[in-house]
């Protein structure tokens, strides 16, 4: 039963051992488990294929000669973080104003596999406040756009990890334009549960990102 | 117990000393701590936690002997010194030549096992130093050094300062302001690196390593220092040979290693400083608490834990009582016309760098900022120069008078020739072509017509021109935004290639061949890629743009073969970064041929090389090249190469005379030529070689970096052609000066000015 494979378990001792008992803790991911990453589509003619050719070629123009490891963080400015409606296709994403972070990481991974780099997909759960929450919730409300991706103070969010050699990952929040700090925290901001997911990874494959080992296709808990 | 600490400066730049006294009193609860100062104006006298303030007069009047007897008197009661001042560290190593037990500062020798920019002790560490020149080269070999490193270079200063020039012109102001400042000549040139800013701080005494911790800054404040940070252990693989070098060196006191973590996570090493790091405290809030690490090591006394509260830490501002035995200064005038009150260095720091370099202790030699003995080299200057100018009767001549150096112009134009062949093969074609702007003079002109060359032109007389000279139609290119300039002139005849500057102009000249009215053997596009500062080209910077130049390139009739161009100056951009662009380019047309279905065939790269630049490793650097275009473009079947400021501007050279000199203290400051920027416009973009020719002799001297400046004759204020040349001793009215490598834009740009 899958609630078992995700839930941790918590002693509550309230006090006394005689009363102690046994709570099941939903996991973080609970609620976005079976989410998969988000995708840009391809209509399959030229009107998709010169806006991918275009991402990528301006990619290759912003590096101005830095290494291919650098974080795409051109495309954050080129895009503001907002509601994307999907699917969404190239030719319509690269002339929209706003894009969430699906579709950043979807392009964010593009350019790096383009690069030569060993890109694979992440999802993620991040804590912030209910204050936080409730803004997003209230101006993403206002256009009726969904609003699965926040759960009370937790959020869902979507990046991308690069490959560094060794099997070594870092990872690319591209709506923030960051490299997400592998070191556990709590707290606003706080990064509570990744998955890696790609269809280039063999099940099971194992990635070393800091501290953390994190399996292909598994979410794994971060703090 | 009693600590003396010095450097208290708490501005947005601060030094440790508050944070040294902050992680004191956390460790040493009852130690008497005396903040030592040498400004009123240093914020840091005020903190609380210093129980005494040793007010010191500034460093610029402060009698140095008798400072050095009462820190001697300090430290012999038994007083330890922390000091947070890299200047008065290094004073410390030259009066204390033998250290003192509690002293905890390191000597004279370690300080130059970590001196910048090279830092020689950090052979062992796991990182690399960026590179680096002294400014003592020549300004020829600067701006080298700048293009190679596409001015992404820092300026630096002996002790302290760094500051980003982009330009020659932002370089030769900032080096004039470091020289004066900090009263040498003596300063570096450091690459850029990329990445993330980290340090490791440390504690020794007496070469043991008692403790380090590592920051990765996390918050920056406007000049890149520490705002807000994160503590994390050093790895192994790091102490080791950390725990050797200090050991090695014997190190007394605290250390920062500044580093940058690039993309690759390779670690650079700019600078160890011989002292804590201002965010010092911010370890000690973590639970690593390395100044009383550091009195401990030192006196065996146990330091009082310090908790761990945090893992990170940050800053804010707080205001804190005066004291009151000493009351705030008021503001000094602010200069008349100007604006601020120039608050810079209160405790007269610069002027103790002044100072240092003056004292018997201080190993000019050995240490950086040495004013006295800095050595500037004169430029090389090619022997075909001399050879060139050997042939000409100055004499005869009116100055300012344009000199043109044959031998060394047809010899450029034949290695150029040259290379071309050697790059050249069955499957592709490699030539040259000479730009006519650059230059139009036509016997350069004529040169590269006898060396095989096509024309570029950008406007129809400049095509009129070149047929004049001999080119026939179909060796001419006709390229920019102005090309249709006095239609009138459009010859008869094919044209070697076409290049549009804009989705309008392709779309006109797609009908002006369907007309009959142009014939071209290519037609082609300029591109103008993303984030490139140019004027010229389709630039490519939406998908739109992107999306109308397929649709407009698909309309191309199939009898035309399809070319793009592809110009950028190597000399303002650098070298890399042209090369980068270049492989961009190609990125950008295996797009178009994909997308628009039309195959490449001709590639024309313009280089705005510096001669040097395209002759040094040329040929490798372009066999590169030349071996990539097939990976992105494999149906190019020619190149055109346009190197026309490499071969122009050695081409050429300025002789003007002297017509006055100024003498202060003895010494030239000031000498009037009758040349000008008039005959010498590009003279703020880059340096020019000038020879002085010996009046006795007629011998020629490359002249170095010196103390005169070169007033042109012109009556506008920055009409300077010259601003840090060393004249010749006997150097005379009516002397001859040839500035060299005037012969691209300097002559085509040139312009008549006071002449009646």
């Amino acid at each position: 039963m899958y609630l078992d494979a995700v839930s941790n378990t918590l002693i509550n001792t309230n006090g006394s051992a005689k009363t102690a008992r046994t709570i099941e803790k939903k996991a973080v991911f609970e609620y976005w488990k079976d989410w998969q990453p988000s995708q840009i589509s391809h209509h399959g003619g030229l009107c998709c294929e010169i806006a991918r050719e275009w991402i990528t070629a301006t990619d290759f123009s912003s590096l101005n000669g830095d290494g291919i490891f650098t974080g795409p963080r051109w495309l954050r400015q080129k895009f503001n973080w907002g509601a994307s409606r999907f699917p969404i296709h190239w030719c319509e994403a690269v002339r929209r104003d706003t894009l969430d972070c699906g579709a950043l990481a979807a392009l964010a991974h593009e350019v790096f596999t383009v690069r030569g780099v060993k890109s694979s997909r992440v999802q993620l759960v991040q804590k912030f406040s209910a204050l936080a929450t409730s803004q997003w919730t209230d101006s993403w409300g206002k256009g009726n756009e969904p609003l699965a991706w926040i759960k009370d103070d937790l959020i869902y969010h979507e990046g991308c990890a690069i490959d560094t050699g060794d099997k070594n990952i870092k990872v690319w929040d591209a709506s923030a334009g960051w490299w997400v700090d592998s070191k556990p925290a709590d707290g606003y901001g706080a990064l509570l549960a990744i998955r890696l997911s790609d269809f280039n990874l063999r099940t099971g494959e194992s990635f070393k990102w800091g501290e953390h080992i994190i399996k292909a296709d598994e979410w794994l808990e971060t703090s | 117990m009693k600590i003396y600490i010095s450097g208290l400066y708490s501005g947005t730049n601060p030094q440790p000393g508050v944070g040294i006294a902050r992680s004191l009193r956390t460790a040493y609860p009852k130690a008497k701590l005396i903040g030592v100062e040498y400004s009123n104006r240093c914020s840091g006298i005020h903190w609380q936690d210093f129980d005494e303030i040793w007010l010191q007069r500034p460093w610029n009047e402060l009698n140095l002997t008798t400072h050095t007897e009462e820190i001697r008197r300090v430290l012999d009661s038994g007083a330890l010194w922390i000091s947070s001042i890299d200047l008065e560290i290094m004073w410390f190593a030259g009066v204390f030549p033998d250290g003192h037990p509690n002293l905890l500062t390191p000597s004279s020798a370690a300080l130059e096992q970590v001196e910048k920019p090279a830092v020689p002790a950090h052979e062992g560490l796991p990182v690399k130093i960026p590179t680096f020149v002294t400014t003592e080269i020549s300004d020829w070999d600067l701006h080298a050094f700048c293009r190679e490193h596409d001015w992404k270079v820092w300026l630096k200063g002996p002790y302290y300062e760094a500051v980003r020039t982009r330009s020659w012109a932002e370089f030769e102001e900032k080096r004039h302001i470091l020289s004066n400042d900090w009263a040498t000549g003596r300063l570096f040139l450091q690459t850029h690196v990329s990445g993330y800013e980290e340090s490791i701080a440390l504690s020794a005494y007496e070469g043991e390593l008692i403790d380090c911790v590592r920051m990765r800054k996390r918050d920056l404040t406007e000049l890149s220092k520490t705002w807000a940070g994160d503590i994390s252990e050093v790895e192994a693989e790091f102490i080791e040979p950390l725990r050797e070098i200090i050991r090695k060196i014997n190190w007394t006191g605290g250390a920062e290693l500044e580093m940058v973590r690039d993309a690759d996570d390779q670690l650079w090493l700019l600078e160890v400083n011989p002292r804590f790091p201002a965010w010092i405290h911010g370890a000690t809030i973590t639970g690593r608490n390395m100044p009383a690490s550091l009195v401990e090591g030192a006196t065996g006394l146990t330091a009082k834990n310090s908790p761990a509260l945090a893992e990170e830490f940050t800053r804010v501002v707080m205001e804190i009582p005066v004291r009151s035995e000493f009351p705030l200064s008021p503001l000094p005038e602010p200069l008349g016309g100007t604006i601020g009150h120039s608050l810079k260095h209160p405790s007269g720091l610069l002027q103790f760098a002044s100072r240092l370099h003056n004292l018997s202790s201080f190993d000019e030699e050995k240490s950086n900022g040495g004013g006295k003995s800095s050595q500037f080299k004169a430029p090389n200057v090619p022997p075909s120069f001399i050879n060139d100018l050997g042939g000409l009767d100055l004499t005869a001549m009116e100055t300012p008078a344009s000199l043109f150096l044959e031998n060394t112009a047809a010899e450029y134009f034949r290695k150029a020739g040259e290379l071309a062949d050697d790059l050249s093969s069955d499957a592709l074609a490699v030539t040259n072509a000479y730009s006519i702007k650059t230059n139009p003079d036509e016997r350069l002109i004529k040169l590269a017509l006898e060396s095989g060359f096509l024309a570029e032109t950008i406007s129809l007389p400049e095509v009129k021109k070149a047929i004049k000279i001999g080119f026939k139609p179909e060796q001419i290119i006709l390229n920019g935004p102005g090309k249709w300039w006095r239609r009138e002139n459009l010859p008869d005849g094919k044209f070697c290639s076409i290049f549009c500057d804009s989705i309008e102009e392709l779309n006109r000249v797609i009908e002006n061949l369907e007309s009959g009215e142009l014939q071209t053997e290519h037609l082609g596009v300029r591109l103008r890629t993303p984030n490139v500062a140019s004027r010229f080209g389709i630039p490519v910077d939406t998908p739109e743009v992107f999306e109308r130049l397929i649709e407009a390139v698909r309309r191309i009739p199939k009898e035309y073969k399809f070319a793009a161009h592809f110009h950028m100056a190597s000399s303002n951009v650098g070298v890399g970064h042209w090369w980068h662009l270049f492989e961009s380019i190609l990125r950008w047309c295996g797009s178009i041929e994909a997308l628009s279905g039309r195959l490449i065939e001709v590639l024309d790269v313009g280089g705005g090389w510096f001669p040097e630049d395209l002759q040094k490793d040329s040929s490798r650097n372009f066999k590169k090249a030349v071996a990539l275009i097939p990976e992105f473009l494999p149906h190019v079947r020619r190149i055109i190469s346009e190197p026309g400021k490499a071969l122009a501007q050695p081409s050429m050279a300025v002789a003007m005379q002297i017509l006055e000199l100024r003498n202060f203290e003895n010494v030239v400051h000031e000498a009037v030529v009758d040349g000008s920027i008039a005959e010498l416009p590009m003279y703020f973009f880059y340096p020019h070689r000038i020879l002085y020719q010996n009046p006795q002799n007629g011998g020629w001297k490359p002249l170095g970096r010196g103390k005169t400046k070169l007033l042109g004759r012109l009556c506008m204020e920055h009409d300077i052609v010259a601003s840090n040349i060393e004249l010749p001793e006997n150097t005379q009215i009516g002397d001859i000066l040839v500035f060299c490598d005037a012969g691209a834009y300097d002559r085509s740009m040139s312009y008549v000015f006071g002449r009646g």
